[in-house]
C-alpha cells in the first residue's frame, strides 16, 4: 500500500472524479468536452484552481475570453482525465506535472518516488472552437486530431494539397467532382495526417506531410465477429511512407470518426505487438464535464466510425 | 510545417527559460514560480520604438495582415510583431495556411523545419526577409 497517497478530498467543493481502469492494450479512451456547454463561472474557477500557475499564465495570454476559456478547459480536461486512472490511489489532478519531449510533444512527468510505479499512460489532445478532446492509451503512443466538419480553408483545396500532401492523395482529392464532398474528404485526410504525425511525436519536420500517404483500403479479410458485437469494418486505413512504399507503416493503426455530429476525429496509435496484427482498435468514448457529468457515448450516434477497424 | 503546439496546448514547466526576441536583442524572462521578473518582454511595443528591428516593418505589417485575415481576428484586437499565432487562436491547419499564404505573397518556399519554428509574427517576418534576401543575393 502506497503510504504517500494524495489526499482524497483535495477540494471540498468538488466531488471526486469517477475512477476508471486503465485502457487495455490496443484500446483508446477518448474524452471530449463541448466548451459552449460549460458556462458556470464557479465551475470554471474551480478548473482554474487545478492548473499550475504557469498554465494559468498561458491561459491569460490567450487573446479574448473565448480563447482563454478554451485553453483553460483543455488543461482541465487533460489533468482530470489522467487523474481518473488510479493505480495505487487517487491522483490529484492539481499535482500532476507535465513536460515536453525532445520534439515538443507534451507528456506526463511522473514522480520518481519509492513504491510508486507510474502507469504507462500516453495521451494527446486536440481542440477546435467547439470541442476539446483527449485520447488516452496504455503502453503505446497516441495522436489525435479533431476538426469541425464545416471547417473551410482560405486557400484552394487542390492548391493546398499539391503543396503539402502526397501525389496519390492529390490524385484522390482531384478526382472528386463535388466541391463539398471534396472539402469533407480533405478535412478527413488532414485530421488523419495530423494524428499520425502527432502520434509519432517527433514534430512535423521529422515526417513532413508529403513523405507519407494515407489511404483507405477495403478489408479483404473479414474476421468472424459474433452477432451483437460492435466491430465496424468499413475499410482499413493504411499509412505508407514515400521513402519505402513497399513496406507500409504496419505498426500504426488509424481510426476516423464523426463525433457528436459536428466533428471529424482521427486517432492514430502504435499497435501493441502482443495483441496481434489484425486486432481491431478498441474504442470507448465519453462526453464529459469534469466533476459534473460523464456520459459514455460509444456505440451511439455521437460516435460514427468512418474508417478503420474499430470495436466499440 | 506547422508547430505542433498549435493543436495540443503548449506550456512550460515552471523553471523553463522563455526567450522572446525583440528588436534584435534576446530578452530572457525567468519564470520564477510562474511569475516573470522581467515584464516588458510580454507587452507589445509600438512599431515606431523598434528602430533596430531585425525584420523590415513593411514585412511585419504584411504578415500581420495575412495572419489577421486567416484567423479572422476582430478589428479591435491588436496583431503585432510579438503576437503569437497560438495566442490568437491558430490551430495547426491555420498555421499551415498562414505559411502557404506567406509563400504566395513573398514568392518563397518555407521548409518544414523553418515553419515549425515560427511562433510569432516577428518569427515569420524575419524568416521571410532572410529567404527574400537570400533569393536576390
Amino acid at each position: 500500500m502506497n503510504i504517500r497517497c494524495f489526499q482524497r478530498n483535495f477540494s471540498a467543493a468538488l466531488p471526486p472524479l469517477v475512477p476508471l481502469q486503465l485502457p487495455s492494450p490496443m484500446e483508446t479512451h477518448l474524452w471530449y468536452i463541448m466548451p459552449d456547454e460549460v458556462k458556470n463561472s464557479a465551475l470554471l474557477n474551480q478548473y482554474s484552481e487545478l492548473l499550475s500557475s504557469c498554465e494559468r499564465e498561458s491561459v491569460s495570454r490567450m487573446s479574448g475570453d473565448q480563447l482563454k476559456k478554451r485553453a483553460l478547459l483543455a488543461r482541465a480536461l487533460v489533468r482530470t482525465t489522467i487523474a481518473r486512472y488510479q493505480t495505487n490511489c487517487q491522483m490529484n489532478p492539481r499535482s500532476l506535472r507535465f513536460r515536453k519531449n525532445l520534439y515538443g510533444k507534451p507528456e506526463v512527468e511522473w514522480r520518481n518516488e519509492d513504491n510508486f510505479s507510474p502507469p504507462p499512460l500516453h495521451f494527446n489532445i486536440s481542440h477546435t472552437s467547439t470541442m476539446i478532446a483527449c485520447g488516452v492509451t496504455v503502453n503505446v503512443p497516441i495522436g489525435i486530431d479533431i476538426e469541425e466538419k464545416q471547417r473551410r480553408t482560405k486557400n484552394n483545396i487542390i492548391a493546398f494539397a499539391q503543396r503539402y500532401f502526397s501525389p496519390y492523395e492529390v490524385k484522390v482529392l482531384t478526382a472528386i467532382s463535388d466541391p463539398e464532398v471534396q472539402r469533407q474528404e480533405f478535412i478527413k485526410l488532414w485530421t488523419l495526417k495530423e494524428a499520425y504525425v502527432k502520434a509519432l511525436g517527433k514534430g512535423f519536420s521529422a515526417v513532413p506531410f508529403k513523405t507519407f500517404t494515407i489511404r483507405f483500403r477495403d478489408t479483404t479479410m473479414r474476421n468472424f465477429h459474433p452477432p451483437g458485437s460492435s466491430v465496424s469494418e468499413e475499410s482499413d486505413i493504411v499509412v505508407e511512407s514515400s521513402e519505402d512504399p513497399t513496406n507500409p507503416a504496419n505498426n500504426w493503426q488509424c481510426a476516423l470518426l464523426e463525433v457528436a455530429g459536428s466533428h471529424y476525429g482521427a486517432i492514430c496509435m502504435e499497435k501493441d505487438r502482443i495483441a496481434g496484427e489484425n486486432a481491431p482498435m478498441k474504442l470507448t468514448v465519453w462526453k464529459t464535464v469534469p466533476f459534473v457529468e460523464d456520459v459514455c457515448v460509444s456505440g451511439t450516434d455521437a460516435v460514427l466510425v468512418l474508417g478503420g477497424i474499430i470495436e466499440q | 510545417m506547422a508547430s505542433l503546439a498549435a493543436s495540443s496546448i503548449s506550456f512550460q514547466p515552471p523553471h523553463a527559460l522563455a526567450t522572446s526576441r525583440v528588436s534584435g536583442l534576446k530578452l530572457v524572462s525567468f519564470m520564477n514560480q510562474g511569475r516573470n521578473s522581467l515584464s516588458f518582454g510580454l507587452r507589445p511595443m509600438p512599431a515606431r520604438v523598434r528602430i533596430s528591428c531585425a525584420a523590415k516593418p513593411e514585412t511585419v505589417d504584411k504578415v500581420c495582415e495575412i495572419v489577421r485575415k486567416q484567423l479572422a481576428v476582430p478589428s479591435d484586437k491588436p496583431v503585432t510583431g510579438e503576437s503569437k499565432f497560438a495566442e490568437l487562436g491558430a490551430d495547426s491547419l491555420d498555421t499551415v495556411e498562414i505559411v502557404m499564404g506567406l509563400e504566395e505573397e513573398f514568392g518563397i518556399t518555407v521548409e518544414e523545419d523553418n515553419a515549425q519554428s515560427i511562433a510569432t509574427v516577428l518569427d515569420a517576418a524575419e524568416l521571410i526577409d532572410k529567404l527574400c534576401s537570400g533569393k536576390s543575393a
